[in-house]
């Protein structure tokens, strides 16, 4: 009888789970090193209403145990971001109602994106102070609006602090306000707008010992979405060569976080994207010239395609301790740089220059004043050497080129990205789950969503005295822009990179 | 007779399968409550993981049990589950060891013996409803590679669902056989 009983309420909880009765798991991500993130699908359970949960774990060596931390939680909105919740403490929970976080859905909600079409997210802030010692690690943490109207999740994040990989501050004493960073920018700029995006929460912050200030530098204006910058010299040695920056994107397009010194932090804007853009030729020239639909340039700079009207930050997180009989200690700061919104793009998308007061130079700026880094992660080089002969090198992969009305283009990278398969280890580690029964025990299933991104430049005019060095960088890991940028040079690679393996001579001739 | 030994394989198959789901309430209910855990008790798909191949090992060893108690009765087809047993750790480490397509195959050989085992557990079922329970768990179990592989990651949802139906049969077979013999066998 009894193990009747036992395999009924075994049944019971496994249909209770597999219908969202009890908390199941529906996604599940890492967040670099610093955390990880659980979405749970649920109805409420009692005295728990659904929303936030902060946990914090530390790290040292192999022992994860909870800890005490102050944590710091805002909500990003369209154009700025809102104070919603603060303690020192093992967990922090925010409930969906909570009233600042009900004030930042509603300007969300005002927008009128429907809400299956993106993603927002939370800005998380944990610090730990231990000794005369601090640790802060910044979170983002995606979301979407409509759960918080439906009530319907529980989102859990465990924030790791790992002191052996962590660098950790210094805590002085020092007085607030008196070592915040300035964040100035270059007051000649045309395509963006600058503001505060610190915004007033309906509620204000209660009074701890932990005394954070924030610091938001927002932007609108022209999120670049693909980009080619060129030095002075390619403007000099390689006039007539003319190019067209050619991207593509279906999909959930992912715009993540980035923190100085930290890296990737979450996404904190995703949006279902849906264009295609191009055949728009740039041309060095020695003069403008006033034909065609061509853009001629006689300067270094850049040229990009954006986003229109949208919005990003540079968050200036610092934090103090404050005690009458204890004193007063700078426990630490971050910087963190995240897209906030981005409109959707049937109507706002276009092609601009940039010679110094863009967008595009502002992320170089950014990475100057080490807000940002600069773009490294190099996927592939070609160069066009005209001596008397044409070549092409081909250095690290492919190069095509195509015949076309206008005359022989080269184009690179020439393969498209795109995903998604189910290899023979996840096909038969789910079979195993599923017939041993570990697939009742909730796994979430793997995501299906799909993606098709291509970015590519085409290159034509090369005649004799040409040189030029093409160099396709992946910028997501720096600046958290889900693209490719091309750097065009005259001399050498980008960043003279000393190792890239090339098809010397052999690669096609094509004159 | 094997018979009454073959009642601590369903006594322990539903016994495992409590502690499993009590653990999936436990852990998912403590996970969502904003209360401090171990980092072991969240409900993580790390800590998921390790649970199932705790519950895949016990598993494991009632299947073992199974085929050895059927065998020493003189019931060759104990050799079923045995096999499958056999299978299933090797294509495990073979997982472990990063080698995918041996894996697959010695995984798929352990599945169709799996599925085999289910028919030997209908064979000597002493109850038409656990014969009945046993032989739709069998059947979704047939259906559900030919469902997966053909549909992908589109029909995940329904073999989820197909899964769920599968265990929960399997283990009313189990609790009704577990209570039959029990109360015959004394």
């Amino acid at each position: 009888m009894i193990v009747l009983i036992l395999a009924i309420t075994s049944v019971i909880i496994i249909i209770a789970n597999s219908i969202y009765a009890i908390p199941s798991l529906v996604t599940y991500s890492s967040i670099g090193r610093f955390g990880e993130v659980g979405y749970y699908a649920s109805q409420p359970m009692p005295n728990v209403p659904p929303g936030l949960l902060v946990r914090v774990f530390l790290i040292n060596g192999s022992v994860v145990e909870p800890v005490r931390a102050f944590i710091d939680v805002y909500a990003n909105a369209p154009s700025g971001i809102v104070h919603v919740s603060m303690g020192y403490s093992l967990t922090l929970t925010v409930p969906f109602s909570n009233a600042n976080w009900q004030y930042v859905i509603g300007r969300w909600a005002s927008l009128g994106i429907p809400f299956s079409d993106y993603e927002t997210s939370m800005l998380i802030f944990i610090t730990y102070v231990r000794g005369n010692e601090s640790w802060i690690v910044p979170l983002v943490i995606p979301y979407n609006v409509g759960w918080v109207i439906k009530n319907s999740r529980y989102i859990v994040v465990d924030a790791l602090i790992n002191v052996n990989e962590l660098r950790p501050n210094e805590v002085v004493p020092a007085m607030p306000g008196i070592t915040s960073v300035n964040l100035q920018i270059p007051s000649n700029h045309s395509d963006y707008t600058t503001y505060n995006c610190n915004l007033n929460a309906p509620n204000h912050r209660q009074k701890t010992t932990f005394k954070p200030e924030i610091a938001c530098l927002g932007f609108n204006g022209s999120l670049p979405t693909a980009w080619v910058t060129w030095d002075k010299d390619v403007v000099q040695r390689d006039q007539g060569v003319e190019f067209q920056l050619i991207a593509g994107f279906v999909g959930m397009n992912r715009w993540n976080a980035m923190a100085a010194g930290y890296g990737d932090i979450g996404t904190s804007y995703s949006a279902e994207e849906n264009w295609a853009l191009g055949f728009y030729p740039v041309v060095f020239g020695s003069e403008v010239a006033q034909f065609g639909p061509a853009y001629w340039v006689t300067q270094p700079g850049s040229v990009y395609w954006y986003y229109g009207g949208a919005t990003w930050a540079i968050v200036n997180y610092t934090v103090w301790f404050v005690n009458s009989s204890m004193g007063t200690y700078h426990l630490g700061n971050a910087t963190v740089f995240e897209v906030l919104c981005v409109p959707p793009n049937d109507h706002y998308i276009g092609m601009v220059l940039d010679y110094g007061n863009g967008s595009v130079s502002l992320l170089y700026y950014l990475a100057s004043k080490h807000y940002l880094e600069y773009p490294s992660s190099i996927v592939n080089y070609a160069a066009f050497i005209y001596t008397g002969q044409e070549y092409l090198y081909q250095c690290n992969g492919l190069v095509i080129n195509a015949s076309t009305p206008w005359g022989t283009v080269y184009v690179m990278p020439p393969g498209v990205e795109t995903a998604y398969g189910l290899s023979p280890a996840q096909l038969g580690t789910t079979l195993t789950s599923l017939s041993l029964g570990s697939g009742g025990l909730g796994m979430p299933p793997p995501q299906t969503s799909t993606s098709v991104a291509s970015t590519y430049i085409e290159i034509g005019g090369i005649t004799d005295g040409v040189n030029l060095y093409v160099s396709v960088v992946d910028v997501s890991g720096v600046y958290g822009l889900p693209t490719y940028v091309f750097i065009l040079n005259a001399t050498n690679f980008y960043g003279n990179p000393t190792t890239y393996t090339c098809k010397y001579g052999k690669v096609t001739q094509i004159g | 007779m094997a018979v009454r030994f073959l009642l601590w394989f369903y006594v322990g198959f539903v016994l495992v399968s409590f502690a499993s789901s009590l653990w999936l309430l436990l852990s998912s209910v403590l996970t969502v409550t904003p209360i401090s855990l171990p980092y072991w008790l969240l409900y993580t798909p790390g800590n998921i993981v390790a649970a199932g191949v705790v519950v895949a090992a016990l598993m494991l060893v009632l299947y073992a049990y199974l085929g050895v108690v059927l065998v020493l009765g003189k019931l060759s087809r104990g050799f079923v589950p045995i096999i499958m047993v056999i299978a299933f750790v090797i294509g495990f480490a073979l997982l472990l060891a990063r080698l995918a397509i041996p894996a697959l195959i010695m995984i798929i050989i352990a599945y169709v013996m799996l599925i085999g085992a289910y028919a030997v557990l209908i064979s000597v079922a002493t109850t038409r409803a656990s014969k009945a329970l046993w032989g739709v768990a069998t059947i979704i179990l047939t259906l559900i590679p030919p469902i997966l592989v053909g549909g992908g990651l589109a029909v995940i949802y329904y073999v989820k669902y197909m899964a769920i139906i599968e265990q929960a049969t399997a283990i009313m077979a189990s609790a009704v056989e577990a209570w039959k013999l029990g109360v015959g066998g004394g």
